[in-house]
């Protein structure tokens, strides 16, 4: 590969230079109607400096939901796992009630934590739910992962389940626990951006909506790009985290 | 060092609703306190089940084992009980000496350091201490595997098929080897291996197994005086007994 690579790195950034390009070009010409607007007028917003500020804002706010939710959702997530993983009768009741909570629409749930709780925390409640179900199958598959010559190995040696858990399954499932992570990253910007359309006070969602219907189109498209922005950041972080986890762990 | 007593052993596995097989039927066996019992026999004939249940990874279906008296659960609870498999079940991330460390981690104590750097020059890894798994060589990681089940200076040493992958120059040179370690030890030990050569080398008896269901067919004790060398492997006699136990594998 070696030689190979910058090659390909030029091709890659090659690529992505040509679509901008296009991008400028189609929005300028007007081509795809008055809601395309050029890259130009797009990157604009950030120089703007009261416009900037809004988006850092309303980013730290979506950012600050989406990474909560991601905490709330893999601690529950992975203790939930671990506890269906020692005491095993507990599983299949668990394995149902998580499938059944996300088997329930966000949408649906709402009007129901903007009532019960608050309008604050729903862009977070929102996040944690599909985050807690991503990493509990993905923690609870992790732990089952470990071959059985060192579940054996451990058993003979007089381990309890406990000593099994920490030294052989815990590192095992880790590299699966990370994938889940790194899965779970989108499906949390989505819970909060979701979440902030119920009347969140700020947030990118509530940026998007706003400009929507105010038609401020060069602002809302980049809102969106903030947004995936964060979203590959996010996943980036993750998967670089994976590789140097599954590099250590195998 | 334990005793091993298998009494009217029988062992099946369910395969759906009702049917099931029968893997073990009646075997008997006494294992000596110190001695060396090698296990051959057809594939599927439940060599490997007959050290899982004594291992206590399993549960007779009828009869009994008893270790020393007890069942086999309360050596392995006491941490006296070796293991080494065909693959090595290292831990990937840890290095050797940590990998050796585990045993005491298990049973609650400190890591003998000393004892640990002992049983590392016993299996001949001194220099690879701080290697991980995966930067040793098959034969090395068999070795490491059976430091690590020596460390805890076991009362039972159980090995399945712990040179099975390894090619033929290795495997006869790690028959060696474990040769003298258990001279230097008398660890109990139960091995169940393909290879005729490799169990008349080693044991002090070979319990040779048929197929479907399981039973002891044969026992034959092995009269070479110890240390076993090269030479002993080429002899006359030696060629006569294989020759012997591989007839009562042919079905």
């Amino acid at each position: 590969m070696g030689s190979s690579s910058p090659r390909r790195f030029a091709y890659g950034a090659a690529g992505v230079l040509l679509l901008l390009a296009a991008w400028e070009l189609v929005g300028r010409s007007g081509a795809a109607g008055l809601t395309f607007p050029a890259l130009s007028s797009v990157v604009g917003m950030y120089f703007d400096q009261r416009l900037a500020a809004l988006l850092y804002r309303s980013a730290r706010a979506t950012a600050g939901s989406a990474l909560e939710g991601l905490l709330l959702g893999g601690l529950f997530g992975s203790a939930a796992a671990f506890l269906t993983h020692l005491v095993s009768p507990l599983r299949p009741g668990l394995d149902r009630l998580a499938v059944t909570v996300n088997a329930v629409p966000a949408i649906a749930l709402g009007p129901i934590f903007i009532v019960m709780v608050s309008r604050d925390l729903t862009p977070v409640l929102l996040a944690t739910i599909p985050v807690f179900f991503i990493i509990y199958v993905a923690v609870t598959s992790g732990l089952r992962s470990t071959p059985t010559r060192l579940n054996e190995m451990m058993i003979t040696f007089g381990a309890a389940k406990l000593q099994r858990l920490m030294y052989v399954e815990l590192p095992y499932a880790l590299p699966s626990f990370l994938s889940g992570v790194k899965v779970s990253v989108t499906s949390a910007m989505i819970g909060a951006i979701v979440g902030e359309w119920f009347g969140a006070p700020t947030g990118l969602g509530i940026v998007i909506l706003n400009t929507m219907q105010n038609f401020q189109i060069p602002l809302m498209w980049a809102t969106v790009l903030v947004t995936a922005a964060i979203s590959l950041a996010g996943y980036g972080i993750v998967s670089l985290a994976e590789v140097i986890t599954v590099r250590r762990f195998t | 060092m334990a005793a091993i007593a298998i009494s009217k052993v029988s062992k099946s596995f369910p395969l759906d609703g009702k049917r099931s097989v029968l893997a073990l039927s009646e075997v008997e066996l006494n294992v000596a306190e110190g001695e060396f019992v090698a296990l051959i026999g057809p594939s599927g004939c439940g060599k490997s089940t007959l050290l899982h249940l004594v291992a206590a990874l399993d549960e007779v279906s009828s009869g009994s084992i008893r270790i020393d008296g007890e069942p086999p659960a309360v050596l392995r609870e006491k941490h006296q009980l070796g293991i080494a498999f065909q693959e090595h079940a290292l831990l990937p991330w840890l290095s050797v000496q940590a990998n050796l460390a585990l045993p005491y981690k298990i049973a609650g104590r400190p890591a003998d350091r000393d004892h640990i750097a002992h049983v590392i020059r016993l299996v001949g890894l001194d220099g690879f201490e701080e290697a991980r798994p995966r930067q040793l060589s098959g034969g090395m990681r068999q070795r490491a595997a059976i430091a690590r089940s020596l460390c805890l200076d076991p009362r039972l040493l159980l090995l399945d098929e712990p040179f099975g992958a390894l090619d033929a120059v290795t495997r006869h040179s790690m028959n060696l080897e474990l040769q003298r370690i258990w001279e230097q030890k008398q660890i109990t030990t139960m091995l169940v291996t393909h290879s005729v050569d490799e169990a008349i080398f080693l044991a002090d008896r070979v319990v040779v197994m048929s197929a479907r269901p399981g039973r002891v067919a044969e026992i034959i004790a092995i009269p070479f005086a110890r240390p076993r060398d090269r030479a002993c492997s080429r002899s006359e006699q030696f060629h006569q007994l294989a020759d012997r136990l591989t007839s009562l594998l042919e079905p």
